[in-house]
């Protein structure tokens, strides 16, 4: 690797290659995507398999993941949290870098980030892969793994804090340079979404440390499992809006920059990332519904601000509709026309596209989640899967998908391989994921029950949800399809591809003049930050601790 | 800073369709009932046998009311019944019209609990009693069904309950 050393601020600015990356970027970024991309390919494969587990018309024995419970660990660990962290982190230093134009503030802290969330990966996975940690990526207490897994999920999460540092400082050399002007959306967005992720993995580093931890090594006996459930939900959901915020950077950033033209108000996008910012934490408790521990007053407080940061998505809704308008009317579409006059044909543009489809699918079934009353009929069945597979597999997974076609050739230094295949591998996972989360949510209202292993012996699937439950198999194999032409796509790029790269990064290296600078008062937004936890989570975290009995309860292992 | 007018308008309809959704369910709540559990008390579940939850079954309330209580264990839910069916499970049976009153509790992990196509649904966590009401107005039989991980057998945590025609023959 090219070493680049922190440099005093008045340091000249790097110069970035259009088409390809220097040797840094090359090494740094690409050792994150390249884990990810390790991490889904056994990720994702086990996603298929666990639908032909559980449609009913089949019921096949998951491959090498015998155990369900085994394979379900994986794909949630491995595709939600490694692939998600690992891609986010390697893509916030490559957009930091290149938007402001500058080295990292400290590439020895960048790499420290990479080796500590490394480590973190191998212990969790060496749990994971010879079955001592089957207790699924929300491991609820009491149930116990392994401790080199709740050690690795916690050096993820601290390795991930370290990049967070690195970005902030970054951004705050620049700024030192720049005074006066707004910091480019991108480098904006991704700063919010550090703080944000900071912020709410305090819970879950909380309960992995004095909870999970001395617990699997036996220093402490007892747990509380309502709490533990608190803390990590207090994690939990802004969780999910860190994975959204960086396919937010490209819907908001760069897919203006591929069409040439501008996005229709930069202002909003940054009170939709402020808002997602501040409310995507403080809303927890809507996947805590139906515990016990917890009051219905708390329950419709936090349902009530789960509205509210359905609208800075609904902002976006707006904002990159009419961003799209733009691009159609300018690729000659009409009044009405301009939404079927879009780069269809576009692998990096149509995967965005898709995704924003879907993710909209998505948008709808979690309004429908975060109706607390509505809870009864939902909590844990299929329809939730049905629910975050639109999402997360969809919306967000198809743009980092749209993101990896341009990102991996540059890190390769080759073109994108077989674009066709590309184009046909981002439809055919739109269609997949379409058929996936309709079925699963249909079956989930006939009363199919999430995470358990309906093809073992013995199992019940209520008739009226086995065809639904068929279907989910037959969008899988949809999904499989996919999966093998991304795989394709991805090792043709990086092993036979010869040609030269020909997409250049779609980075905005500055700010159009009417950024509002007041959106950058960091010190006033973590204030806030902190106010509205203590007033929603506050309550909710007295209240639950057991009075009677005290941490009590007795861990049983995993299986 | 500048909001573009379309822009306006449309941020005036979605906080007026987000706010029509949230009025929409504090009426189910205040107006038509639906509850969610909420605390019912604190438990030692290393102690059960010296709670409630040592004799776990139905108690008949009167006019039409049932009280059940059922602790859930890895992997069966004990409902205190004598009635089993063919897997030696419990088996509930009340009549058609019956209000019922679950109230659940954990001796080991964190269990769930829902009835097939009836609004029950309780995440079971050991130390909390959880309560959800449901009303039972079609006659058939209903599985009651684990929906949280809690170990190697957990998809086959299920007991059934029946219910019977107000006349008292057989469902």
């Amino acid at each position: 690797m090219q070493a680049v050393q922190p440099r005093p601020s008045s340091a000249p600015a790097l110069q970035f290659p259009k088409l390809s990356a220097l040797t840094s970027e090359r090494w740094l970024v690409g050792s994150f995507v390249f884990v990810a991309l390790l991490a889904i390919s056994i990720g994702l494969l086990l996603g298929p398999a666990q639908a032909y587990r559980r449609a009913p018309a089949l019921r096949w024995d998951i491959p090498v993941f015998s155990y369900y419970y085994q394979a379900l660990t994986l794909h949630g660990v491995l595709n939600a949290l490694v692939f998600t962290t690992f891609f986010i982190v390697g893509f916030a230093y490559f957009v930091t870098q290149r938007t402001l134009q500058r080295a990292l503030a400290s590439v020895q802290l960048a790499w420290a980030s990479f080796v500590i969330m490394l480590l973190g990966v191998v212990l969790a996975g060496y749990a994971m892969l010879t079955g001592q940690a089957n207790v699924l990526y929300t491991f609820y207490a009491p149930m116990l793994a392994h401790w080199t897994f709740y050690l690795g999920l916690a050096l993820v999460i601290v390795g991930s804090w370290v990049a967070a540092l690195v970005v902030f400082m970054t951004y705050f050399a620049w700024r030192k340079e720049h005074p006066g002007e707004a910091a480019p959306l991108a480098v904006f967005a991704l700063l919010a979404n550090y703080l944000m992720w900071f912020s709410a993995s305090l819970g879950v580093a909380v309960e992995v440390l004095t909870m999970l931890l001395p617990l699997s090594l036996g220093i402490i006996k007892t747990t509380d499992p309502q709490v533990s459930r608190i803390l990590f939900w207090f994690f939990g959901h802004p969780l999910v809006y860190f994975w959204l915020i960086p396919a937010y950077v490209s819907w908001y950033t760069m897919l203006p920059k591929q069409y040439g033209v501008k996005l229709f108000s930069d202002p909003l996008a940054r009170v939709a990332f402020l808002m997602i910012m501040i409310f995507s934490i403080p809303i927890g408790v809507h996947h805590l519904f139906v515990d016990p521990g917890i009051s219905e007053l708390a329950k419709a407080m936090h349902s009530l601000l789960t509205f509210v940061v359905a609208v800075p998505s609904l902002l976006t809704a707006f904002n990159i509709g009419a961003t799209l308008e733009k691009a159609g009317r300018a690729r000659g579409g009409g009044r009405i026309s301009w939404m079927w006059k879009q780069a269809w044909g576009d692998p990096l543009i149509a995967a965005q596209i898709c995704g924003m489809l879907v993710f909209a699918v998505g948008g709808v079934t979690g309004m429908a989640n975060a109706s607390f009353t509505l809870n009864n009929a939902l909590h844990n069945t299929t329809w939730v899967p049905g629910h975050f597979h639109t999402t997360l597999a969809g919306g967000v997974f198809m743009t980092y998908i749209g993101i990896l076609y341009w990102l991996l050739p540059m890190l390769r230094g080759r073109a994108l391989f077989a674009r066709p295949l590309a184009t046909a591998q981002v439809y055919t996972w739109f269609a997949g994921i379409l058929v996936f989360g309709m079925s699963m949510g249909r079956a989930g209202l006939e009363g199919a029950i999430r995470r358990t292993d309906s093809g073992a012996v013995g199992a019940y699937t209520s008739e009226a949800a086995a065809p639904w439950m068929n279907l989910s198999a037959v969008g899988g194999t949809i999904l499989l399809i996919s999966i093998i032409l991304l795989f394709t796509v991805i090792l043709g790029t990086l092993f036979v591809s010869k040609r030269e790269p020909q997409t250049a990064a779609p980075i905005l290296v500055r700010a159009p003049d009417e950024s509002p600078r007041w959106t950058e008062n960091w010190n006033v937004w973590v204030a806030l930050i902190i106010i509205t936890n203590i007033v929603m989570w506050g309550p909710v975290l007295f209240g639950a601790l057991n009075w009677v009995s005290g941490f009590w309860s007795t861990p049983y292992p995993m299986q | 800073m500048h909001i573009d007018r379309y822009e306006r308008q449309y941020l005036i309809a979605v906080a007026a369709v987000l706010g029509l959704f949230f009025a929409a369910l504090v009426s189910s709540a205040l107006v038509f009932g639906v509850r969610l559990p909420q605390p019912e008390g604190y438990i030692n579940p290393l102690t059960l046998n010296r709670t409630v939850f040592a004799n776990p079954g139905m108690r008949n309330m009167g006019n039409g009311v049932y009280d059940v209580y059922i602790v859930a264990r890895m992997w069966a839910f004990d409902a205190g019944s004598d009635e089993k069916d063919e897997r030696g499970q419990d088996v509930l049976r009340v009549p058609v019209g019956s209000t019922v009153n679950f109230y659940l509790t954990s001796a080991d992990v964190t269990h769930g609990f829902i009835v097939e196509r009836h609004n029950a649904n309780i995440e079971v966590l050991p130390g909390h009693v959880g309560r959800s009401s449901t009303r039972f107005n079609e006659v058939g039989t209903f599985h009651i069904q684990c929906h949280e991980y809690c170990g190697r057998g957990h998809q086959n945590m299920y007991i059934k309950i029946i219910v019977e025609p107000a006349d008292g023959s057989a469902a």
